[in-house]
């Protein structure tokens, strides 16, 4: 069941990287990777085979000693499955065989990897510490032919390294879909609509407006405009560090946007830095309505709709007229 | 197409149905006009709720029947922008500078009510 789950996840990440047939003999060019390496690979295929279980421990024991490998080694469930991924990575280095199911075992193995944030210098430390313990093992089996030796080694290198390039671009992929993922909820909660009265609609803004941020937050400033049929936008941007003149632009075309449709915005928490900036820069803000503070400009915003506020002991007498 | 021009007390109102040709524009404008003195109307309202684009020559006109409205004694506002007309609009850089809007016919008839209760003057 959990191996289902696990081959339809790098199945997946296959397609999201592009990983096809044609990439595969790409990476295999890159290698150096040829037809000849074959026989040479299957003259150490049992040397391998045979003692894969000791290049797996020689692995993970090179990892339990580091620190930086913690998360994958302290995890029992995540060892165990790296362990036997390993040793069926091992197995499967020296068959001959290097197609789609050969990268699919790869990327489920890096899925792994990624999962426990395994640094890629951590994997490859402990991937030249096997590949050196199998170098040495062929090596002293064919001390008479020390070439053969030498070359048989240096093709599965090359399966090495193509290896290795698939376990690094996935932990490359997998950190930045991470980032990705938190810019889109950065994105999303930055720009929030919020009807604090009948009519009335606050929208604090928060961080770098950049164009498309500043195309979000018009299209759901003016949709939240007609949804609550609202009359006045208080915009408080105090929140916004440092204001040029694209990001004042930005602003400008939010509040004109506001204004076709019959709301009126007033601007709120300009610090001292951003008005002597945009002073200093010459941008024209006239037709900006601005206020200091978002206190202010609640108070102005309810002045235009009509609102008048009252301490309870105040509201006791009788009720103004006229609002 | 020609727009059929409402009268409703002593505003007079223009729904756009459809995308309107530049000489079909250009009558209503001229309709508005003459309508505003002939029924002394204090108010004009310019329904677009149906269009999909307000190109420049709309705009151009739009803003021109506001203006000429209000040399004529009547406040002029435009109702119903969509939230995309209103944001391509903004992209293309066009804008009713001076002119009133209001978010639908019902708050552009509170508007033209409000104006007129404060003695004709301008709210914003």
């Amino acid at each position: 069941m959990a191996d289902g789950i696990q081959q339809a996840a790098s199945k997946a990440l296959l397609r999201e990287m592009g990983l096809d047939e044609a990439n595969i003999e790409r990476r295999k060019k890159i290698v150096g990777f040829e037809a000849s390496d074959l026989p040479r690979i299957a003259a150490i295929r049992d040397l391998v085979t045979q003692h894969a279980d000791d290049y797996v421990t020689t692995f993970f024991n090179h990892l339990s000693g580091l620190d930086d490998a913690r998360p994958l080694i302290a995890s029992r469930a995540i060892a165990e499955r790296a362990r036997q991924l390993k040793r069926e990575h091992l197995v499967a280095m020296v068959q001959g065989e290097y197609g789609m199911k050969y990268v699919e075992q790869r990327i489920e193995l890096g899925i792994l990897y990624a999962k426990a944030g395994l640094d890629a210098r951590v994997f490859l430390g402990a991937f030249h510490q096997l590949l050196k313990h199998i170098g040495s093992a062929v090596m002293k089996q064919l001390d008479r032919k020390p070439v053969d030796g030498f070359e048989s080694f240096m093709s599965l290198k090359k399966i090495a390294f193509f290896d290795i390039g698939l376990i690094v671009d996935i932990l490359v992929f997998e950190r930045e879909r991470t980032i990705r993922q938190q810019q889109e909820s950065i994105r999303e909660l930055s720009t929030p609509v919020l009807q604090i009265r009948e009519r009335l609609l606050l929208l604090p803004i928060i961080g770098v407006i950049d164009t498309q941020r500043a195309r979000l937050i018009t299209e759901s400033l003016l949709r939240s405009i007609r949804a609550n049929r609202a009359k006045v936008v208080v915009m408080d941007i105090t929140g916004v560090a440092t204001i040029d003149s694209k990001v004042s632009n930005h602003l400008l075309q939010t509040v004109t946007a506001a204004r076709l449709m019959g709301a009126h915005v007033i601007v709120t928490g300009l610090s001292a830095e951003v008005a002597q900036s945009l002073v200093a820069l010459g941008i024209e803000l006239s037709k900006l309505n601005t206020v200091g503070d978002l206190q202010g400009g609640l108070e102005d915003a309810e002045r235009i709709l009509g609102y008048r506020v009252l301490t309870a002991e105040a509201g006791a007498g009788p009720a103004p007229e006229g609002t | 197409m020609s727009v059929p021009i409402l009268k409703q007390g002593d505003v007079l109102i223009a729904s756009i149905q459809a995308a309107l040709s530049d000489r079909e524009l250009a009558q209503l404008h001229d309709a508005f006009a003459e309508q505003v003195g002939r029924f002394r109307s204090r108010g004009v309202i310019i329904d677009v709720t149906a269009l999909d684009v307000l190109d420049s020559f709309a705009t151009r006109t739009l803003r021109s029947i506001a203006y000429t409205a209000k040399l004529r004694g009547a406040n002029a506002v435009v109702v119903g922008i969509q939230p995309d007309v209103a944001f391509a609009m903004v992209q293309l850089g066009l804008s009713l500078e001076g002119v009133a809007t209001a978010l639908d016919l019902e708050e552009g008839l509170a508007y033209i009510r409000d104006v007129a209760k404060r003695g004709g003057q301008r709210v914003r």
